[in-house]
């Protein structure tokens, strides 16, 4: 008898994409499995067995098993693919840095399951080097897409069909629901509503007493609990009805029921619905008392990869309606500005990737230089939304990278003169200090004059020498993985959370995607500051390829991903994120995305630094 | 009386020298090892029952994972605390097999195998005495035991050993082998044998070297079942 080990099986349960297969497949495959610990003594019996599939659990291995270079690799990875894909042997050469156990797997158990399309994608996906995407399509809109389970909130209110009508009626009373599911042993058979007890019992003086089979509704229209709100929106408005019973769709057990109500309460829920109500917000405390609500909503309704997608993108255009407001509050109060103005916002604002913990970062741009009474009221204006913005969430600036320090309200003249210091002079400490600022957009105020500002500024920004420093300081952070292709964690920040295991994926990874996407954008001229639009709006011309280009934006959705739903899982304004916590295809995806991430990254310093770094 | 003593040594010297010889005869690479673990009601060897067999064979740093098995034992006799620590209740115990049939099952392993215990004395004891109990023949077996390996080290390395530094649990993460589910009898055997693997290496021994290279550690040893 072949029995499995627990740590065999929860190994394999951990491991993408084994942990995918039935038990009775893996069953099938532990039974032509060896578990080898392998030493440098017997590595050399290893690379001369019939190809197989490896897949490390414990211990560092350097390995050679394709034409591909030499791989550094540790638990959790695997080798030996590339033979049975290709069907044609690749010569093994294996060296044991640090000894350990490695599952092999026999090419023809294996061959089989790569029949499977995921599994198959999976491999491809690690052959080729590239970050699995294929959860980045369905970026659906999401209010409309939430599944049902997740919009019943009510367990089931149900009655056996023996139960008397006025039971019933007592039952739906004490619950406060306008409909009762009707079952017979645990199954829908029927519904009753208000309105049949008002037709089908009052009106026609019905005994009471009788069971509530008698009035119900048999057979009723239904749906099942893994589709989504929107499909139920459609069943109910084609058979015209208010309450739709969901049942699970696997036990056919009923889950409970959607009515009209719920639909229109979530569609309150409707992002347009949140901005819509701060646009009309008619004073300071209106807009505070609505912004505060921004986070239960993220936290009620992001739910799937593509609400993350765009989480960040509503969260800085209600931060730019709030802005507009408040600026609107101030001249109401001290009348209109006494020149041409553009607010500006820089990095995540700007950017449109802000996440809850971001704090604000903005500026003031003017025509001219101000006299001494123009000068305070613009200081006024500043201090006045500044605060304003804090008082709606959105954090005061620790750096004092706000418009309420006078030295971020320049005049165009003196913006364009701070441009070609930059430039001039891009030491270690100024790119360090106006990097922020290379991530800019107008939020309110006169875009025109900041047009003016981004046409003559963007010729001086374009210069190598410019180029060839930031690419420099880019290259001084890098992504958190050792040699051996493990993760790097953050040294604990205090002892109170348990931190062992979390990297900060803004600083770490994202930060990193935003300076490439910068710089390949600089070089070629595109003045727009969000990191998605700039890799789209690369030309022919640019020095980052189309492929590499759509693979750093598949990257950068799936970190946003997951630090948006660190953020709200978690209730935590940071971007620490736990790997622990990661399914097992993630930690492989985290990984492939910081290897690409590195890639890239070293090729644009060649490219811009010429190699000095 | 002299005569006897006099034999008594010279047997006892011929046997251990016999034993010596079995060994060096005996490649690591061309020896299957075998691990045993047995789940009992009891850490009193008189009294205790076998609650369930788990094991798992090996060869040249290669475990067969198609080898491993585990059998449940129908028991009888009190549980004591053991379906605590083992999570075998009355109701699983009383689904299970014979001892008969279980000994049976493992029987084969026996013949040419080293078989390799944590902690061997409290396993072999109980095996001995479900040998008897069902009035099996008589067996020879080597055995190697991880435990004593394990402390063979540790004395080189400490002149008192810390409590509970010897547990397999404990013997694994010293040498980086990952966490495992502990008191299954099938996880321990196949924690065992991953350990002696383990353990070879730490030792610097290859597989070209012989059994004998390990009689100094005081590990190895064969022992009479039935």
């Amino acid at each position: 008898m072949t029995a499995m080990a627990k740590q065999v099986e929860d190994f394999l349960n951990t491991s993408a994409p084994l942990d995918t297969l039935d038990s009775e497949q893996k069953l099938q495959l532990v039974k032509h499995a060896d578990l080898i610990y392998v030493t440098a003594d017997i590595v050399a019996e290893l690379q001369q067995g019939a190809p197989a599939l490896f897949l490390i659990q414990s211990g560092q291995f350097s390995v050679q098993d394709s034409d591909a270079p030499l791989r550094h690799l540790s638990e959790g990875d695997y080798f030996g693919y590339a033979s049975i894909m290709e069907k044609r042997p690749f010569s093994l050469n294996i060296s044991v840095d640090s000894p350990g156990l490695v599952y092999r797997f026999d090419a023809a158990v294996i061959e089989p399951l790569f029949e499977d399309t995921a599994i198959r994608h999976f491999f491809d996906g690690l052959r080729n080097n590239a970050l699995q995407n294929h959860a980045i399509s369905d970026t659906n809109s999401m209010w409309l897409y939430k599944g049902l389970s997740d919009v019943i909130e009510k367990s089931p209110v149900s009655v056996e069909e023996i139960t008397s009508i006025s039971a019933a009626a007592q039952l739906m009373t004490e619950q406060k629901v306008s409909s009762l599911l009707v079952t017979k042993e645990d199954k829908l058979i029927g519904i009753v509503t208000d309105r049949d007890l008002r037709s089908r019992v009052v009106a026609t003086s019905l005994d009471t007493s009788l069971s509530v089979d008698h009035i119900m509704t048999p057979n009723p229209a239904q749906i099942m609990g893994n589709r989504t709100l929107f499909d139920a929106l459609a069943l109910m408005t084609e058979r015209n009805i208010h309450h739709l019973p969901v049942i699970d769709h696997q036990s056919l057990v009923p889950l409970g029921m959607v009515t009209a109500s719920d639909i229109i309460r979530h569609q309150r829920g409707n992002v347009l619905f949140i901005i819509g109500e701060l646009s009309k917000a008619e004073n300071l405390y209106e807009l505070t008392r609505l912004s505060w609500q921004l986070p239960h909503y993220f936290s009620a309704h992001a739910k799937k990869a593509g609400d993350y997608d765009i989480a960040g993108k509503i969260l800085s255009q209600a931060t730019d309606i709030m802005t507009r407001k408040l600026i609107g509050f101030f001249q109401q109060d001290n009348g209109k500005a006494p020149m041409m103005f553009s607010w500006l916002v820089y990095g995540s604002q700007a950017r449109e990737d802000q996440t809850m913990g971001s704090d604000q970062d903005n500026g003031l741009l003017l025509a001219n230089r101000p006299t001494e009474s123009q000068a305070d009221y613009f200081a006024a204006m500043a201090e006045y939304v500044c605060n304003g913005l804090a008082k709606c969430g959105i954090k005061l600036c620790d750096g004092n990278i706000m418009a309420s320090n006078p030295t971020l309200r320049l005049s165009l003249d003196e913006a364009v003169e701070e441009a070609k210091q930059w430039v001039n002079a891009p030491t270690k400490d100024a790119i360090m200090h106006f990097n922020i600022f290379l991530d800019v957009r107008c939020a309110a105020g006169d875009v025109s004059l900041f047009k003016q500002l981004q046409k003559r500024r963007a010729p001086l920004m374009q210069q190598n020498m410019f180029l060839a420093a930031l690419a420099r300081h880019s290259n001084e952070i890098s992504v958190p993985l050792s040699m051996f292709q493990k993760f790097i964690y953050e040294k604990a920040k205090n002892d109170k959370r348990k931190e062992k295991d979390v990297i900060d994926l803004k600083t770490r990874a994202v930060a990193l995607i935003n300076n490439i996407a910068r710089i390949y954008a600089l070089a070629d001229g595109i003045s727009l500051p969000n990191t998605l639009a700039r890799l789209d709006a690369l030309s022919s011309n640019s020095q980052l390829s189309k492929r590499d280009a759509a693979n750093l934006r598949d990257i950068w959705l799936f970190l946003n991903r997951l630090r948006w739903r660190h953020q709200l899982e978690n209730k935590v304004t940071d971007n620490r994120v736990s790997v622990s916590m990661l399914s097992s295809i993630e930690k492989h995806q985290l990984k492939a995305a910081f290897k690409a991430i590195d890639r890239t990254n070293q090729a644009m310093v060649m490219k811009f630094s010429g190699g000095i770094s | 009386m002299i005569k006897q003593l006099i034999h008594a040594c010279t047997s006892a010297i011929f046997k251990r020298n016999k034993f010596r010889y079995y060994l060096r005869d005996r490649h690591i690479r061309d020896t299957t090892f075998a691990a045993l673990d047995l789940e009992l009601t009891s850490l009193e060897a008189a009294s205790s029952h076998i609650t369930s067999i788990g094991y798992v064979a090996g060869r040249a740093g290669h475990i067969s994972l198609a080898s491993s098995g585990y059998h449940i034992i129908k028991t009888n006799g009190d549980l004591g605390q053991s379906p605590v620590i083992h999570g075998l209740t009355q109701d699983i115990l009383s689904e299970g097999e014979d001892i008969a049939e279980g000994l049976a099952a493992v029987s084969s392993l026996f013949k040419d195998n080293i078989l390799l215990f944590h902690n061997a004395r409290l396993d072999l004891m109980a095996l001995n005495s479900a040998f008897k109990q069902c009035q099996l023949p008589q067996i020879e077996i080597t055995y190697i035991d991880t435990l004593q390996l394990a402390l063979y080290q540790l004395n080189k390395q400490h002149q008192v050993l810390p409590n509970n530094s010897a547990t397999l649990t404990v013997c694994r993460q010293r040498l980086d082998l990952p966490a495992f589910p502990a008191h299954n009898a099938l996880d321990d055997a196949l924690a065992t044998l991953q350990l002696f693997f383990a353990q070879l290496n730490e030792l610097g021994i290859t597989q070209e070297d012989t059994l004998e290279t390990l009689l100094h550690t005081k590990a190895v040893g064969s022992y009479q079942l039935g």
